[in-house]
């Protein structure tokens, strides 16, 4: 007689930075409503549906993986989240935006509308996430908001990328280039489905200001 | 699905059944019935529909979250999470002025030369009247390291017009102080399981084993020894006795007892056991009677004969280091010498459980679940029959940002054949 297989994991949360500053804020905003899943380190081309020893052994280079530690870093975790669609889902819904690169001059605005294909509504209702990762080249603005409007995965590349970054939510963006002196630059926008997930992005290109000098000027001695 | 199914009449065998006309009332009751299963049918199909193409599901407060649980924990007092420390240094980086007040205990090593060593307690030597030390900035009003320590510790721990500890009824002039660094104790040691173990010392002229040794005044430095006989003293708690342990101004007390916890609690002479201090878990301070430790073995003590002069720096911290650091060495197999320890901590604790349903969470935003830029899944079995594996779990607040986070030790398998349960636990 065998013993039964518990079936019931237990595992440890960690507060991540947002949970600690909402924690300590201590103004009835640290409330967990809400959870979601995610597989962030699985490789699908591990799932190997012709293993010789069959179906069992199709995923078992995925299971018996050993997974890494949670981390701190909201910005870090739960990148690919699992989403829950019709049985007979053939395609994945798609976060889409009409221009992957976008070039602007200082002062020039464009407007982003992100959709969302092959899940008719999909982020109609809370929208997206939009992370524009340097302030130091454009402003960004949800032009058309979106219901309880807040960043879902805010993504930053350091500290000091954390601190120029801007994250809004809504459905429509504005985006506006600011002035820059020394060179052009290139900077990423990320757009993240906040009800289906999946995540598009934006190279957003800055040209430097042209400052126009007089044809005929000689330097004086 | 819930059906609406209340029993309405009880009807005989069909075979002996007459066939009545149907009552308007079970007409009514019957559409009633049916209306009532289509109304169920709809709200779950309708709930079934909100939850397509969500990555978010909302706990029930009720089912799904269980808040507050208060837990103990509790861990090994020293670094590692090791219940005994056997084997002590002291630091050859506190100064000389340091010293003559306290001796700071590290395990692993000297951290003057050991990079590795962690600090574990502090020691220390009071005197009411500031025997034992010797003010070394001159000071004539004899207020010396001893008799600075022995007032910090009265006024820590004491109501604030008692001056002397108390122990079994009689005051004493002498303490040695045992003082556990916080980050070890966390919240406070666990009584019960705190022990001592002191190797007998030899002593010195005036009263030691080795009569001729050294005058007391000179029993400093190299002259402090094990006296060689074996013999040692274990000291716990008394929080095994029902009497054991009251509230005080310093918080939780104990008395410390001649016992042993090794091979489990056991008080050395029960209905009379030999009173060597106090224990304050919640300061993670233990103070033992020094007037008690200076008695030969015999009488209960283990011969610290420690320097009383005046005007003397006695270095009588090292003489509480040297038997303890010696003790593990004289306990026979199975009991453990130095100091046993356990630090204790209240967590409070919210459980999160974490429910995902057959048909929930069986497709992936993971770029290698799909193919191509039009979402395709990378596999065409996964159309009718996705596999995807769950390795974290977060906790997010209503605006979706995320609080908490919690990794599975290894992928779990979902797909619509299977059901998770996963019981997250955070603690504050």
């Amino acid at each position: 007689m065998g013993y039964l297989n518990n079936s019931t994991i237990t595992v440890d949360a960690i507060l991540t930075k947002k949970g600690r500053e909402l924690l300590a804020r201590g103004r009835d905003e640290f409330k967990i409503t809400q959870f979601a899943l995610a597989d962030d380190e699985v490789d699908y081309d591990l799932y190997n549906p012709e293993h010789p020893l069959g179906t069992a052994f199709y995923g078992a280079a995925i299971e018996n993986m050993p997974v890494v530690e949670a981390l701190a870093d909201e910005t870090q975790m739960l990148k690919y989240k699992l989403v829950t669609l019709p049985k007979g889902t053939a395609r994945i819904p798609v976060v889409r935006v009409a221009q992957s690169t976008i070039e602007l001059n200082a002062n020039e605005s464009t407007i982003i509308t992100p959709s969302t294909v092959n899940f008719g509504g999909g982020n109609r209702r809370f929208g997206y996430t939009a992370i524009l990762s340097d302030s130091d080249c454009a402003d960004i603005v949800a032009t058309r908001g979106a219901r309880n409007s807040a960043a879902s995965v805010p993504q930053f590349i350091g500290d000091s990328e954390a601190a120029q970054s801007i994250t809004v939510s809504g459905t429509q963006f504005e985006i506006t280039a600011k002035e820059l002196l020394n060179a052009d630059k290139q900077i990423t926008i990320l757009f993240i489905g906040n009800e289906t997930g999946g995540r598009a992005s934006v190279t957003l290109t800055v040209k430097k200001v042209e400052i126009a000098t007089a044809a005929n000027a000689q330097l004086q001695s | 699905m819930a059906i609406y199914n209340r029993a309405i009449s009880r009807r005989g065998p069909v075979a002996f059944r007459r066939r009545r006309p149907v009552s308007a009332t079970s007409q009514v009751e019957s559409l009633a019935r049916s209306l009532a299963n289509q109304i169920i049918r709809e709200r779950e199909q309708a709930k079934a529909r909100q939850r397509l193409g969500r990555i978010f599901t909302t706990f029930d407060p009720t089912d799904d979250v269980l808040p507050n649980n208060i837990e103990t924990v509790t861990r090994g007092l020293f670094f590692g999470n090791t219940g005994s420390l056997t084997t002590m240094f002291t630091s050859s980086n506190l100064t000389a002025t340091q010293k003559t007040y306290f001796q700071e205990i590290f395990s692993t090593g000297d951290p003057a030369s050991n990079t590795n060593a962690n600090s574990e307690l502090s020691m220390a030597y009071g005197h009411f009247n500031g025997s034992g030390s010797k003010d070394l900035t001159g000071n004539l009003n004899n207020d010396t390291p001893s008799r600075a320590i022995y007032k910090q510790y009265a006024q820590l721990l004491l109501a604030p017009n008692d001056k002397k500890f108390t122990i079994n009824g009689t005051d004493t002039n002498e303490i040695y102080v045992l003082n556990f660094n916080r980050a070890r104790i966390r919240e406070k040691l666990d009584p019960g399981n705190f022990e001592l173990t002191l190797a007998q010392l030899s002593g010195s002229a005036g009263g030691g084993i080795n009569a001729a040794l050294v005058p007391n005044a000179a029993h400093t430095g190299s002259n402090v020894k094990v006296s060689g006989t074996g013999q040692f003293i274990q000291i716990i708690d008394d929080s095994s006795l029902a009497s054991g342990g009251s509230i005080a101004e310093g918080g939780l007390v104990y008395n410390l007892i001649s016992g042993s916890i090794d091979e489990g609690t056991s008080i050395h002479n029960s209905s009379s056991p030999v009173y060597y201090g106090l224990l304050y878990p919640q300061h993670g301070v233990a103070i033992l009677n020094g007037e008690q430790l200076n008695k030969d073995i015999s009488n209960g003590g283990v011969n610290f004969n420690s320097v009383t002069g005046s005007g003397v720096q006695g270095d009588n911290a090292v003489k509480l280091f040297t038997s303890l650091n010696a003790s593990d060495a004289l306990t026979p197999a199975g009991m453990n010498g130095g100091i046993q320890a356990r630090s204790s901590e209240q967590v409070k604790s919210t459980y999160y459980f974490v429910r995902v349903k057959n048909a929930e969470y069986n497709y992936s935003n993971n770029p290698s679940f799909v193919t191509g830029s039009l979402g395709e899944l990378y596999f065409n079995t996964f159309t009718n029959d996705p596999q995807v594996y769950i390795t974290t779990v977060g906790l997010y607040n209503q605006r979706r940002e995320l609080l908490a986070t919690a990794k599975l030790s290894q992928p779990l398998l979902k797909n619509y054949t299977r059901e998770a349960l996963i019981k997250v636990k955070l603690d504050f």
